[in-house]
């Protein structure tokens, strides 16, 4: 709320002093895109794990999402930080990427998931598991260059 | 804050190995939930702190129907153990629906081709076959109170339901006969209580915008059920448990009226003859025999019964039957003496009934 106030403040002060404002508008884009991981045999009778579209997708499959971001601005964007909140049906199953945080309480507090413990129902003390995972975020060390663009991934599995 | 961030990598990493195991998940997210996702991206321009960014438009995924589901013998692996003439004779299943929807199942007994399901090979087909929804929930089969069903209806989701498969036993069958009766259940859709839905199949072609339906039933092994067809099949048998009776009538001349007495006397009219009737209960038998009823009609023999001779219960020793106490028919001018014996006969064991008449 605070910061909200700053905001509204810093848009007005913005506005007044020049055309070219530090806040242009869609300097970032985010897409996400989701995939399905299915075994599929080639003509040699392998399996392959192949990423495809989400046609039929049933309990068990596994999702791979993919969140795109690209820095459309003409200057470096700094303390750049990508969050997903996992959606209610996917258990969480992780990401390749080592710089990525997870929540496992809505996003209070974060950390790697073996660092993580939380209140079991009956109130013991336990270590985080994959599931138990609410919020998955990746906050890059370096500014993203003007003109810079990166995918970011994690998978789940349709509870 | 580097260093912290290495640590994290290391930990990253490791993590990443441990969750190479995918949980099981029994039950799974309705179909028909529709999973979206969102992200949203912070941001400094200049050290001045950005408008957070948020996907354009959240992924929408639905979530399809998968079909899984089991019918099982319920209650052990082992025979359903029935008498001959039995008119209710039941082996029960156990249906369970592990979709990700309620189903229907509809559901239908098969004898023909259906080998024994506990050793020993099929031989006869049990009679009047109807199936029953354990409706008061006992696993026991409950006549008047669990009802007649050809398919289960609204079968919930992680749901169970028990059927039984209630037939008669011919009266012709003898022991160690063998019935086997097969239990098919095929996926049907659910969502309308009292109808039994449309069969489902997996969708074919591209993902429609609606909740698709993917087969992932496995079988249950037996013919006809092969993996992902919506179709499981279980089976049982019947197998007939009775006492192998046979019966030896023994006879013997006691005395005659000069004076002989047994093995010396003759057959000649004032003679006395002794009647053992022995009967056995085969060594292998499946069951004890109780209430057994010995009867000899001996009026068109020129013989007369002596009033009070007749023993029940009585042990057979050879060709002679001993011991006993006295029973059954008794009354003077008896021509069909009768008698029911007091213990059950086991396998593999006699007893006898032995009375005595006068030449005439």
């Amino acid at each position: 709320m605070k910061q909200g106030v700053i905001m509204k403040f810093l848009i007005a002060m913005l506005a007044l002093l020049a055309p070219a404002s530090a806040f242009a508008a869609n300097e970032v884009a985010l897409q996400s895109a989701v995939f399905v991981e299915k075994a599929v045999a080639d003509s040699d009778g392998r399996t392959k794990l192949v990423l495809e579209p989400p046609r039929v997708v049933v309990p068990g499959d596994r999702l791979v999402f993919v969140l795109s971001y690209h820095n459309n601005g003409h200057a470096p964007a700094n303390d750049f930080m990508v969050t997903n909140p996992l959606p209610g049906s996917v258990a969480y199953q992780g990401t390749t990427d080592p710089s990525a945080q997870v929540s496992v309480d809505g996003g209070r507090s974060w950390g790697t998931l073996a660092t993580l413990k939380l209140h079991d129902h009956d109130g013991t003390l336990r270590s985080a598991r994959p599931e138990d995972v609410t919020h998955v975020r990746w906050a890059m060390k370096r500014a993203i260059p003007a003109g810079a663009q990166g995918k970011l991934s994690f998978s789940g599995v349709v509870r | 804050m580097n260093r912290l961030r290495k640590i994290f990598a290391v930990i990253g990493g490791f993590s990443a190995a441990a969750l190479g195991a995918s949980p099981a998940f029994a039950l799974g997210t309705a179909s028909g939930t529709v999973i979206s996702n969102s992200a949203s991206v912070t941001y400094q321009i200049g050290g001045v702190t950005q408008p957070t960014v948020n996907t354009a438009t959240p992924n929408l995924v639905t979530v399809d129907r998968k079909v899984l589901f089991t019918v099982t013998e319920f209650g052990g692996a082992f025979t359903t153990q029935v008498g001959p003439g039995q008119a209710v004779a039941v082996t029960t299943f156990q249906v369970t629906n592990n979709s990700n929807d309620i189903i229907d199942v509809g559901l239908s007994a098969t004898q023909a081709g259906v080998t024994a399901a506990h050793g020993g090979t099929d031989n006869f087909d049990v009679t009047g076959v109807s199936l029953f929804v354990d409706t008061n929930g006992n696993n026991i089969y409950d006549a008047g109170t669990d009802t007649a069903i050809t398919f289960l209806d609204e079968l919930a989701v992680n749901g169970s339901k028990t059927v039984f498969v209630v037939a008669s036993v011919p009266l012709a069958q003898v022991n160690g006969d063998i019935a086997a009766v097969a239990l098919t259940g095929q996926a049907r859709a659910g969502n309308v209580a009292g109808t039994q839905g449309a069969i489902l199949t997996s969708t074919v072609g591209a993902n429609t915008a609606g909740v698709d339906t993917v087969l992932a039933d496995l079988t249950g092994g037996l013919t006809g059920d092969v993996n992902y067809d919506g179709i499981y099949i279980a089976k049982d048998d019947y197998t007939v448990q009775t006492a192998t009776l046979s019966v030896v009538k023994q006879s013997r001349i006691v005395s005659d009226p000069v004076g002989n007495a047994f093995p010396n006397a003759k057959a000649i009219p004032g003679a006395i003859i002794e009647y053992c009737i022995q009967v056995t209960n085969a060594a292998g038998a499946g069951a004890p025999a109780t209430s057994v009823q010995l009867s000899d009609n001996i009026s068109s023999l020129p013989v007369t019964f002596v009033t009070g001779s007749n023993k029940i219960d009585a042990t057979v020793s050879g060709a002679n039957c001993t011991g006993g106490t006295t029973g059954g028919t008794n009354a003077a001018g008896t021509t069909n003496v009768q008698g029911t014996m007091t213990n059950p006969l086991a396998a593999g064991t006699s007893v006898g009934m032995y009375f005595q008449v006068t030449i005439n």
